[in-house]
């Protein structure tokens, strides 16, 4: 009987397409607006996820930012000692800190040019973060402590520089806090593209290498800001106080002074963004689900009239109060779901474009798909409960009577 | 979750009695509210098993609301109406519904077929609200489009049959769940005399057959195709004669002897003699 009621129903439906299409609309648009939201946000959390697979979970950035807006003083800056201090008292529970300093350069190689990013590490520093060494070596302590002018560059970098990828063992000249010098590849690295992070931050037109920090640091010795990765595995909410409280201290400022940057609260900052968007689409979809479903119940008013004669026959061959009502609830759920089906195919199409426009790995997931559709149909069957019970409440000597 | 379990209490499934309708002063009585319209008055009428029975009367005569109530689309207002032994007044109307579903066939006028919905699946409606199983359902519904001459029409819908077609269609489904009552409202009103002829003829054959059917018409040619004729006037019944069947008249002038039902005709003819 459910099968009879379902064949019968999509019948209903096919006999008036257009209708059909234009009253499923509203719940289209609320179906594969939820699903592109949820979609979008599952995406961005995997990617996310992702980035910090790479990057490290525990990695934070530790600086001194007046809460009060004064000034910064001289003492709030970092020196090389400072850095070894912490490393000598969080030896426990940090894996490696460094200054975080970078330099914008310019290459000369011959006539060839090229701008660098050039980061300043430590010499565990791709212990902790991956470094994709195609050719050479990565910089190892020798290279820190001594403070050579040894750097490793990415592939797409020394290509440019050198005409050729391998460019180990080759050097190039550059000026570093007024200092030209020259300094030598030792090492060529992959640079592996997160395109979620080359969206966020866009295309940046350096191209990136590492050298050792000693040699960005040395002439003045003031560092604002330091980088750490805390042992796998902490707690970075309650390192974060306790770092924060330490640093407050040997610095003499409050311990909201103390900024403490790390991963996760990004990861924080990030579920907010999207949990306020998803509470906005929500209620979009909320409002279209509505009007839809209204939209279902009012074309079904309409067919309920319509079929007057068919309902009088119906009930005349023996027909039921309770089978004509499921009939047409029948209809209104398998309407009301296939809008469902359609608004999924719609929403996870879009987020599917947009995922492949951008080059990003698109997360839907299949419970979010069942959930939208299984949901569409309640709405269906919401809405179908006043337009069936007047169907079946349908006098069948007046219904046959109907023209 | 979706099929309500099936109730059908005993009294409507077992066939009690000999007097398939009996009516007993039956009163129908319109309430329009500011004011009231007698329908019928003071009915009593007795129809056995195995007649072929014709209702007559001019529009407003009554027939169309003793119609309604023979088909247990409507109650009385006071008396009673049994059909099958069952007293229909006090039913709800899931009751009757599973009544006209077993105990009545219906012919309407305008044929009433589902449009859009293929001969076969018109035929097997009535059977789908007894609950037989698809495949039983089908195979019931070939033979009837069979038996009614459109075996090969079954996957037509009705907008592509003529209009006898169309009623053979309805008689097929009529007889889908054997009811022991063919209740026929004006079945060749929208017929050509010729396609009118084809299905008296096709209702004298299932007459023969041993069914009961009853016919509303205000065609006497049609009314002479039965074995009695009830004449309604004004609401009420007028006259009640036993007739005989044109074919029968024809029989009995031609001596067709390859009809083996004839001897059982003397039979039917007594029983209208008693009424």
């Amino acid at each position: 009987m459910l099968f009879e009621n379902m064949t019968m129903a999509v019948h209903a439906i096919k006999a008036n397409k257009m209708r059909s299409l234009l009253t499923m609309l509203g719940i289209i648009i609320g179906i594969g607006s939820v699903i592109a939201i949820v979609s979008i946000g599952d995406t961005m959390r995997f990617m996310i996820s992702d980035i910090y697979k790479d990057v490290g979970t525990t990695l934070a950035y530790v600086y001194i930012w007046p809460s009060d807006g004064s000034d910064m003083r001289q003492s709030d800056y970092f020196s090389v000692d400072d850095i070894d201090r912490i490393r000598e008292v969080y030896k426990d529970e940090i894996t490696y800190i460094d200054s975080s300093s970078q330099q914008n350069v310019e290459a000369v190689f011959g006539r060839n040019k090229v701008k660098f990013a050039l980061e300043g590490i430590g010499s565990n520093y791709p212990n902790v973060h991956k470094i994709n060494i195609i050719y050479g070596r990565n910089l190892n302590e020798g290279d820190i402590k001594g403070r050579k002018n040894h750097v490793v560059l990415e592939a797409e970098g020394a290509k440019e520089l050198f005409g050729t990828e391998n460019a180990v063992g080759k050097s190039f000249r550059t000026t570093i806090y007024g200092d030209t010098d020259d300094y030598d590849v030792v090492g060529v690295y992959r640079k592996e593209e997160n395109p979620f992070l080359a969206m966020v931050n866009g295309s940046s037109e350096n191209k990136e290498g590492y050298l050792p920090e000693s040699i960005l640091v040395w002439p003045n010795d003031t560092i604002y800001n330091i980088r750490l990765y805390a042992k796998e595995g902490t707690d970075m909410n309650s390192f974060s106080d306790r770092f924060s409280q330490y640093i407050a201290k040997s610095k003499n400022r409050k311990r909201e002074d103390v900024t403490f940057y790390s991963v996760s609260s990004e990861m924080g900052s990030v579920d907010q963004i999207m949990g306020g968007l998803s509470a906005a689409v929500g209620g979009i979809a909320a409002i279209s689900l509505l009007v839809g479903g209204i939209g279902i119940m009012n074309i079904m008013l309409v067919s309920v009239t319509e079929r007057t004669r068919e309902i009088g026959i119906r009930k005349a061959l023996g027909a039921k109060t309770w089978d004509v009502m499921v009939q047409f609830l029948t209809e209104s759920a398998i309407l009301s779901a296939m809008g469902g089906i359609i608004g999924v195919i719609t929403g996870a199409g879009l987020v599917f474009l947009g995922g492949t426009l951008l080059g990003m790995t698109v997360v839907i997931k299949p419970m979010v798909i069942i959930i939208a559709v299984g949901f569409s149909a309640l709405v269906g069957v919401f809405f179908g409960i006043y337009p069936a019970s007047k169907a079946a409440g349908k006098d069948p000597i007046e219904a046959l009577r109907y023209e | 979750m979706w099929k309500k379990k099936e109730v059908i209490p005993d009294y409507i499934t077992q066939n009690v009695s000999e007097d398939l309708i009996k009516l007993v002063d039956m009163v129908k009585i319109y309430d329009t509210g500011s004011i009231k319209v007698l329908g019928l008055k003071r009915v009593n009428l007795t129809i056995k098993r195995g007649e072929f029975v014709a209702i007559m009367g001019q529009s407003g005569s009554g027939k169309s609301t003793l119609m309604n109530i023979l088909g247990c689309l409507d109650r009385p207002t006071m008396g009673h109406y049994f059909l099958d032994g069952i007293d229909t007044a006090d039913l709800p109307s899931d009751d009757l519904s599973a009544i006209r579903n077993r105990k009545i066939g219906f012919v309407f006028q305008s044929f009433n077929l589902i449009s859009r919905t293929s001969a076969l699946k018109n035929v097997e409606l009535p059977m789908t609200y007894a609950h037989i199983s698809k495949k039983a359902r089908e195979k019931r519904a070939l033979e009837l489009l069979e038996r009614v001459g459109l075996g090969t029409r079954y996957e037509h819908m009705p907008n592509e049959l003529s209009g006898g077609q169309r009623q053979r269609v309805a008689i097929a489904r009529a007889l889908a769940n054997e009811p022991p009552l063919i209740l026929a409202d004006e079945p060749t009103g929208n017929l050509d005399s010729a396609s009118s002829v084809e299905i008296m003829e096709l209702f004298s054959k299932l007459h023969n057959e041993g069914a009961t059917v009853v016919l509303v018409t205000h065609e006497e040619d049609i009314a002479a195709f039965t074995n009695r004729i009830i004449r309604f006037r004004d609401g009420s019944l007028v006259s009640d004669t036993p007739n005989i069947p044109v074919s029968k008249r024809e029989k009995e002038e031609s001596e067709e002897p390859e009809e083996p039902e004839e001897p059982e005709e003397p039979e039917y003819q007594s029983g209208d003699a008693l009424c």
